[in-house]
């Protein structure tokens, strides 16, 4: 807990120094690396201080600081638990590299543009989502997470003389508030029911079903618009591409990850649901999956494909915990226990491996001053730092041996199959559908990955083929390889990452789970590593006999073989489209696309021109829809707001009198 | 312990090529030839291993590392596969997430290193081997999820040798379905005819073969020995599924599952024989039709839990 304020008190200090010294980017940028290392520092030490316990933190015992009187209608009440430090932990490792990554990356706007009002933001950012992750007092919760949705807006917004990155912006900032407005009805309610704003008297008290399940609904809307479901997801993949690479990093790997805590926080304090929010929940999660792979197989702009890949990721952790809700629902305890240890440790790996993407697609965009992957080709050669950096990303993310996102998605995996096990008809046949989704997106991950790895990296550049492009230095290559160093660990060591994960899961189901049913879970992690020694030395064997009989026979190099064409250009590669083509056209009747061409209708060809896009269907036919709808009735409503002031006064004096009648009465 | 472990990386590693041996003989058999030995395939790789590479200018490293990387990882996804009564080595709680995702991975790199030479051909076949690909996978898990409800366990070594022995009299139609719809995985995965032909001429109607256009010498050798044990794993999986009955002597038992896979390779090459390839279009539908053959068999297990 100590650290974890001096953590937060440098950052404040600091980040007011850095607005002091924004004239002078030398300072501001000196004092922003500083602060932002020594902050993350402390806070992990106070993250791993609480993991590292032999008893498990349990929402009830954490330590706590308490201030009270210091914010209206609320207090200071601020707490760390196992959840909580399993949060912080992923979120400061992820600001570390994502802020070091940012100062670098930044470098060449140096006075261009003011780039320490954006460190001095970036640390408001740390500071407040560090209050939403520990905060005990919904008040508190509250107004960090609305300072929250700003900082964000003002970072994403760093390029604002585009007119498409103030739109992505204004739409971040209106969809973020409509789920504030969720959460702000969700907090009064469970406060009016519990009668305290402090989560520990909440938590103590018990819900009726029916509330429950409203309060349900009203979280995942509310925090469900920031982790991104599909269909709430319409900001998301609009304000990724719009910000600066390190800011997209940050807002995938942590910003997203803060309404996947909501949703487990609102679990630990109302405890039990009916079956059908878990269900519902698995569903959303599946649609999410499925749905964002399908929409980032039709990107062409790599920050884009990411984005919707993250849709897809909080669609796995979703389904961790669905399984862990629908589980708990049927008391059977080891489901639930390991869909969330799953959940947990899903959420981890995305927030390392998504940020590592971010990041060295970050090296690309800065070197090719172009986002889109039909002009790349051939960059492996040309950044090979970024390129290998990437590789790993996109191996993990598909949940490839080896690497992290294998060690999350088996314990996925792990639940549903128990789900199978463990549950009635009913239940065999909501995790036997989230086995049949989650196989789905594994699948199409791979195909994603292996297209965007592909052309933007193998192959030849489409473009020219002179390249000038410069790599980054260590300031951009060493928070990635601490990420992808992380990568490699957990997909080797899972044990250490899981038993953390497994805190956090005690912590979300308030009970102790013996030693057993923990070594069930480790141990096959462990035979499964080895496996992959046996593999790895199967590879060893062949790379040996390969070496002798290239000694042999040598090797010769030449141009790649195209079929006897002797004319061969770089033009001429299969692109991202028409690699992706095969599958979307499987998928073609749950998808939306846009083709735009001018047909051909005179006997000699003219020049013409075809484009085809994948639009995202839940934003034209559910969104825009609806929102037209509550245009068309505000303008019908629009002679209430006259815009005098005098008339607004005569509104409150009304006010005023209804109230004073009502009391009366 | 060591004689099992021996038998079954000896069978494991040695016997696959025999298969494509026993298919080609079949396919021969078929049009009225003599064909090929029986161990050509054995001669092909030796041949192969004695060629000089040649590469791509354009190609990276992984270009070189995927056929190892790939044969490595089949492997050891074999090594998790129960081999007539012969334990695997390795048998967690769990495995079969394990063995689908090493096939994948498999698969992967591959494309990747199709990618890695830039050629429009093989980007082609990478497309749309990763389209078929993960396809098939969705079916092979719903398959192995069937059977390890049937079986109540979630590794591959109490699902194969015995776990089904008594399923057979109380659910035979479901695990018909599972056979017939593996079957069709078995095809498609290992690119055999009515989805790929592995001998065809023309580079725009492959899958498979198109993407390893550009590998040549001992990492062709690599591919190939790769496919076959693939189809070794495979078959072993449909052939477990329908003989389990099992005399629990090594010896016989081993002796008794080579023949049974021979028969495979057999009826694989009569199929081979007997059909056209499908058109590029239409094998979607022969895939969500396997799809839809687990799914069936899945909907009859949960009525009779009811």
């Amino acid at each position: 807990m100590l650290s974890l304020l001096i953590s937060l008190s440098i950052l404040t200090i600091s980040s007011l120094f850095i607005l002091l010294f924004s004239q002078s980017r030398r300072i501001s940028a000196y004092i922003f690396l500083w602060s932002l290392v020594t902050a993350c520092g402390f806070g992990l030490v106070s993250a791993f201080g609480v993991l590292c316990q032999k008893a498990i933190v349990l929402p009830s015992m954490s330590m706590d600081l308490r201030v009270l009187g210091t914010i209206p209608l609320g207090e200071f009440y601020i707490g760390i638990d196992a959840l909580s430090a399993f949060f912080l932990l992923l979120f400061f490792i992820l600001s570390l590299a994502a802020g070091i990554y940012g100062y670098g990356y930044l470098r060449e706007y140096a006075g261009k543009r003011n780039v320490g009002v954006h460190f001095a933001l970036y640390h408001l950012l740390l500071i407040v989502i560090t209050l939403v992750l520990v905060a005990k007092n919904a008040i508190l919760f509250l107004m960090a997470w609305e300072i929250m949705t700003v900082a964000g807006y003002f970072l994403i917004t760093f390029y604002n003389e585009s007119e498409g990155v103030r739109k992505a912006g204004y739409i971040y900032l209106i969809a973020t508030h409509v789920g504030v407005f969720c959460l702000t009805v969700m907090f009064l309610a469970m406060g009016a029911y519990a009668g305290s704003m402090n989560f520990d008297r909440m938590a103590a008290t018990q819900y009726p079903l029916g509330l429950a399940s409203l309060l349900f609904i009203l979280a995942f809307l509310g925090f469900g618009v920031k982790a991104g479901f599909i269909p709430l997801h319409i900001w998301l993949p609009r304000a990724h591409p719009a910000a600066p690479v390190h800011i997209s990093a940050l807002l995938s790997g942590v910003v997203i990850k803060v309404g996947i805590y909501g949703l487990m926080r609102i679990i630990v304090i109302i405890k039990d649901f009916p079956l059908w929010c878990g269900v519902m929940l698995l569903i959303m999660a599946a649609i999410s999956g499925v749905g964002g792979v399908l929409y980032a197989l039709g990107q062409h702009e790599i920050k884009k494909l990411l984005a919707y890949h993250s849709i897809e990721n909080i669609g796995i952790i979703a389904l961790g915990l669905g399984i862990g809700m629908i589980g708990h629902a049927y008391h059977q305890d080891a489901v639930a226990f390991i869909g969330y240890t799953a959940a947990l440790l899903h959420t981890f790996n995305h927030a390392v491996f998504k940020g590592l993407l971010f990041l060295s697609a970050g090296s690309v965009i800065r070197s090719t001053h172009s986002g889109d992957m039909e002009e790349m080709g051939g960059l492996f050669k040309v950044l090979p730092w970024a390129g290998h950096l990437f590789l790993i990303g996109s191996l993990s993310i598909c949940g490839f041996p080896l690497f992290n996102g294998f060690i999350s998605e088996w314990l996925v995996f792990r639940a549903l199959l128990e789900g199978v096990f463990r549950l009635d008809v009913f239940g065999i046949i909501f995790s036997s559908m989230a086995i049949g989704a989650l196989t789905l997106i594994g699948g199409l991950a791979a195909l994603c990955f292996a297209k965007a790895f592909g052309v933007i990296f193998l192959g030849r550049n489409r473009t020219s083929e002179e390249q000038h492009y410069k790599e980054g230095d260590w300031l951009m290559h060493g928070p990635m390889i601490l990420l992808a160093a992380i990568c490699f660990w957990v997909g080797i060591f899972p044990a250490s990452m899981v038993y953390g994960a497994f805190q956090g899961a005690q912590a979300i189901t308030g009970v102790a789970v013996g030693l057993g049913l923990k070594e069930a879970i480790i141990d096959p992690l462990i035979l499964a590593t080895r496996v992959l020694l046996f593999g790895g030395i199967i590879f060893v064997a062949l790379v040996f006999i390969r070496k002798m009989l290239t000694l042999e026979y040598p090797v010769r190099l030449t141009e790649t073989w195209c079929c006897a064409y002797a004319h061969v250009t770089s033009r001429m590669q299969y692109t991202a489209s028409s690699f992706a083509r095969p599958i979307l056209k499987i998928f073609r009747s749950i998808l939306f696309f846009k083709v735009e061409s001018n047909r051909l209708q005179e006997y000699f060809a003219r020049e013409t021109k075809l484009s085809s896009s994948l639009k995202d269907a839940s934003e034209y036919f559910l969104l825009r829809p609806f929102f037209y709808f509550i245009k068309r009735i505000s303008r019908k409503l629009k002679w209430i707001q006259s815009g005098h002031t005098q008339i607004y006064i005569l509104y409150i004096l009304f006010l005023l009198v209804i109230l004073l009648i009502w009391k009366l009465h | 312990m060591n004689v099992i472990l021996l038998l079954h990386i000896t069978v494991l590693f040695v016997f696959p090529p025999f298969l494509l041996g026993f298919i080609g003989k079949t396919k021969a058999f078929f049009a009225g030839r003599i064909g090929p030995p029986l161990l050509q395939p054995y001669f092909d790789l030796y041949k192969l291993m004695r060629k000089a590479s040649v590469y791509s200018l354009t190609a990276n490293w992984i270009f070189k590392a995927a056929p190892m990387v790939s044969t490595a990882a089949i492997l050891a996804a074999g090594i998790l596969m129960p081999i007539a009564s012969l334990k695997p080595p390795v048998q967690f709680w769990g495995d079969i997430i394990l063995f689908v995702y090493l096939f994948a991975f498999a698969r992967f790199v591959i494309v990747l290193a199709a990618l890695d030479t830039g050629s429009s051909f093989e980007g082609m076949g990478a497309s749309r081997e990763a389209t078929f690909g993960c396809l098939s996978e969705i079916t092979l898990f719903l398959n192995l999820t069937i059977l390890a409800l049937l079986s109540r366990s979630l590794s591959l070594s109490g699902i194969f040798p015995g776990g089904l022995s008594s399923s057979w009299s109380l659910v035979g139609p479901v695990l018909i379905l599972v056979v017939v719809s593996l079957f069709l995985i078995l095809l498609v995965e290992n690119s055999r005819i009515p989805i790929d032909d592995p001998d065809t001429h023309l580079e725009l109607t492959m899958i498979h073969e198109v993407m390893v256009l550009d590998h040549s010498g001992v990492d062709l050798a690599y591919i190939f020995y790769g496919k076959a044990v693939k189809l070794f794993i495979f078959g072993s999986m449909v052939v477990s599924l329908i003989f389990t009955f099992k005399t629990h002597n090594l010896w016989i038992d081993t002796f008794f599952f080579i023949l049974e896979m021979i028969g495979l390779a057999v009826l694989i090459g009569i199929v081979e024989s007997t059909m056209a390839r499908l058109r590029l279009n239409k094998v979607p539908y022969l895939l969500f039709s396997a799809l839809m053959f687990s799914i069936i068999g899945f909907i009859i297990i949960l009525a009779r839990t009811i």
